[in-house]
């Protein structure tokens, strides 16, 4: 039961650091940025600048993953239990960090129902995705013109009854 | 000739969804809206900033009614995963300007999110309150109704999704996408009509040879046909392509029928 509690707590604290509102007016300094936060961050996962973190579409080829996105998609698959009689639909996105080394870290939860509005999905099917996608090693380091960066990732989970279908990007 | 170009000032710019011209508000002498226009116009240089959102803010406390302003200052979250945030502003820009808007959605909602249902629902409201072609895809490598058959045939119906396109592909003055004969080529396969299948993907081979994937689609078709010699070539020819890195890329997402080098890999072991 404390376990639970813990697990809730967190992926409830990874949620609600994902958010921005439509109207706020204090913006970080990137749309999206992800600062660190000793009470859910890793202290040993460390940037390289943490003044220039890149978006993984800022090197024009697309998601740069060993093996493509073909690999991160049979990584899921293969792994992912599903509960019969599941009705949960929506997308959950999980958008974390890949540092200059290829290592990952600041990981962040979105969840989201069909109607783009926020959605907390229960914790069998959160913290699965959660543990899988921290299980990925192979995430190629960014680099532009002979120099390595660190950059922001996301993937997006369209979850249907329960049943994973899609993942983007 | 004048009130041609007045014409073009005032009526162009409603239905278009790149940079607006602000010298309509100047024209009708609403200051407010001209400023609040010229900064969002700036603001977009620097998208995803800080300073940039402050700008779109500042915008659209000038001129409320600015759809520009909330669809440029949606964008970014949408190109980082905050999803929710970006529905919320591109929803305002959709209801003050739907003709303006509503492809774009669409559009995104298929690219990012592959929310089809919703899609198609952005797609037909737009052909139902305009009276032109509902345009292209943000990145223009689609007409939207392409983008719609792909929405229909990811929900199964794929004939219908078929239609479209062949529909598409007939209208006057339209130059086919990079992109259009590869689903049309993919669909007919999923349909059963390779023969149809194989036409179309020569097709887009014709239109445009730097493409893995026309050659993949073929091999599995030629294999349904037992062309063990015409499958291997053609597989064999779609991994040198794609090793060239001639395949489908989109930077933001993936594109449907999009294959990777491991599908060619596994074709070419089982039929080693």
């Amino acid at each position: 039961m404390r376990y639970i509690m813990l697990i809730s707590f967190f992926l409830v604290a990874l949620y609600s650091c994902g958010q921005e509102v439509a109207n706020k007016t204090d913006y970080p300094l990137q749309v999206g940025d992800i600062h660190f936060d000793p009470k859910i961050d890793d202290p040993n996962f460390t940037l390289c600048d943490q003044n220039n973190v890149w978006q993984y579409y800022n090197f024009a080829k697309g998601l740069q993953y060993n093996g493509e996105k073909a690999r991160i998609v049979e990584h899921f698959i293969n792994k992912l239990k599903v509960k019969e009689h599941e009705v949960e639909s929506g997308f959950l996105t999980i958008r974390f960090i890949v540092n200059c080394k290829g290592q990952t870290g600041r990981y962040r939860l979105q969840g989201m129902d069909k109607d783009y509005q926020a959605k907390v999905f229960n914790e069998y099917l959160t913290s699965q995705l959660v543990k899988l996608t921290k299980q990925l090693d192979g995430w190629i380091v960014g680099q532009y013109q002979g120099k390595t960066y660190d950059y922001y990732q996301y993937l997006t989970f369209k979850i249907e009854k329960g049943k994973l279908v899609e993942i983007m990007p | 000739m004048k009130k041609f170009f007045y014409f073009l000032i005032l009526f162009v710019p409603a239905h278009a969804y790149c940079q607006p011209n602000c010298n309509v508000y100047k024209m009708n002498n609403d200051e407010s809206c001209y400023k609040a226009c010229i900064l969002a116009t700036e603001a977009e240089a620097s998208q995803g900033t800080k300073r940039s959102q402050l700008q779109f803010d500042k915008a659209i406390e000038l001129c409320p009614s600015l759809d520009y302003a909330y669809f440029e200052k949606a964008v970014p979250y949408l190109k980082r995963g905050d999803f929710i945030t970006w529905k919320k502003l591109i929803d305002k820009a959709v209801e003050l300007n739907p003709k303006g808007h509503l492809g774009y959605r669409g559009w995104c909602r298929y690219q990012f999110l592959r929310d089809y249902r919703g899609a198609i629902l952005d797609f037909e409201r737009l052909d139902s309150i305009i009276s032109y072609d509902i345009g292209y895809s943000a990145n223009g490598d689609y007409h939207l109704n392409v983008a719609k058959a792909l929405c229909y045939k990811a929900i199964g119906d794929k004939h219908r999704a078929n239609e479209i396109i062949q529909n598409q592909l007939t209208q006057k003055d339209y130059s086919p996408m990079p992109y259009d004969y590869l689903h049309l080529g993919v669909l007919k396969m999923e349909i059963g009509d390779l023969n149809g299948g194989i036409d179309c993907l020569k097709k887009s081979i014709e239109i445009n040879d730097y493409l893995a994937e026309p050659y993949y689609y073929l091999g599995l078709i030629y294999k349904k046909q037992k062309k063990s010699k015409e499958y291997k070539e053609n597989m064999e020819k779609a991994k040198s392509y794609y090793l060239k890195g001639y395949k489908c890329l989109d930077l933001y997402t993936h594109i449907m029928d999009k294959i990777y080098l491991a599908d060619i890999e596994k074709e070419l072991k089982i039929n080693n």
